[in-house]
């Protein structure tokens, strides 16, 4: 009964101790990325995301993530193009405040 | 043609001779008409088909020539043929089979000369379309400037 207790005692011992250092631990990683914001984003990404085993998270360059195909984003200006000459056009046809700086749908710019 | 932007208000018959003038041209598709810088010594009228104008600008470290204005049948390309310094301040390019009539600039001033009516009128509507070209870019322009402002603003 006495060996049943002390077991028992120890089991609640190690658990706690092993939340304590969990704590620890999780409270550091968020302190790291909130006392660097000057860091590029894909430092704070790579230091914030979790390890799988012996292997990391592949770090991709941040310009080969936000790279828009060059294709897409001449398609992109020729149509800002477009809309803006549709909304000066539109502008001309009735010269007012509200026509001229109308909202754009652009991507471009949105 | 006698419709064109260019001879607005001319008399058919008059605007048959200016059109007289010129040189039929078939662009093929993809074809380029002029280049930025090129010395210009035609004004070109569309009569079928579209010519995209672009200028070049640096995107992801490569030069494009991006669309800045398209010209379909009856618009007139290329005044810089009529107005001095005479160098074409866009790139001209047909993304479609397209077919103009190029008039050149000497042959223009030797007719006007002796039709100043014709000329006159001419002038008119080359004025008309500089200035409403001006007052389209004017506005976009200005539209440019306020997202700049909304971003300095924001």
């Amino acid at each position: 009964m006495e060996m049943l207790l002390m077991g028992a005692c120890l089991s609640v011992f190690g658990l706690a101790v092993a939340c304590l250092a969990f704590g620890a631990a999780a409270r550091g990683a968020d302190e790291t990325v909130s006392a660097a914001p000057a860091l590029p984003n894909e430092a704070v990404m790579a230091a914030a995301s979790p390890s799988r085993f012996f292997v990391g998270q592949p770090a991709l360059p941040a310009a080969a993530r936000n790279r828009v195909p060059i294709e897409a984003l001449l398609l992109q200006l020729e149509s800002h193009v477009r809309l803006e000459q549709a909304a000066a056009q539109s502008f001309l046809e009735s010269p007012n405040s509200s026509l001229l700086h109308s909202r754009t749908i652009s991507p471009l710019v949105n | 043609m006698v419709n064109a932007d260019l001879l607005k208000g001319v008399e058919p018959s008059a605007a048959e001779q200016v059109l007289a003038l010129g040189k039929r041209m078939l662009l093929t598709a993809g074809a380029q008409l002029f280049h930025l810088g090129d010395e210009a010594e035609s004004i070109y009228l569309v009569t079928r088909g579209r010519l995209r104008l672009t200028l070049p600008m640096q995107v992801c470290d490569r030069e494009e020539d991006v669309l800045v204005e398209e010209a379909c049948c009856g618009q007139a390309v290329g005044w810089s043929a009529l107005i001095p310094p005479h160098r074409f301040t866009l790139t001209a390019a047909a993304p479609l089979e397209t077919e103009l009539i190029a008039l050149p600039r000497e042959a223009l001033n030797r007719h006007f000369a002796e039709h100043p009516e014709t000329g006159q009128r001419v002038a008119w509507n080359l004025s008309a379309i500089i200035g409403e070209r001006l007052q389209l870019f004017q506005a976009m322009w200005l539209r440019e400037i306020q997202r700049m402002v909304e971003l300095r603003c924001a």
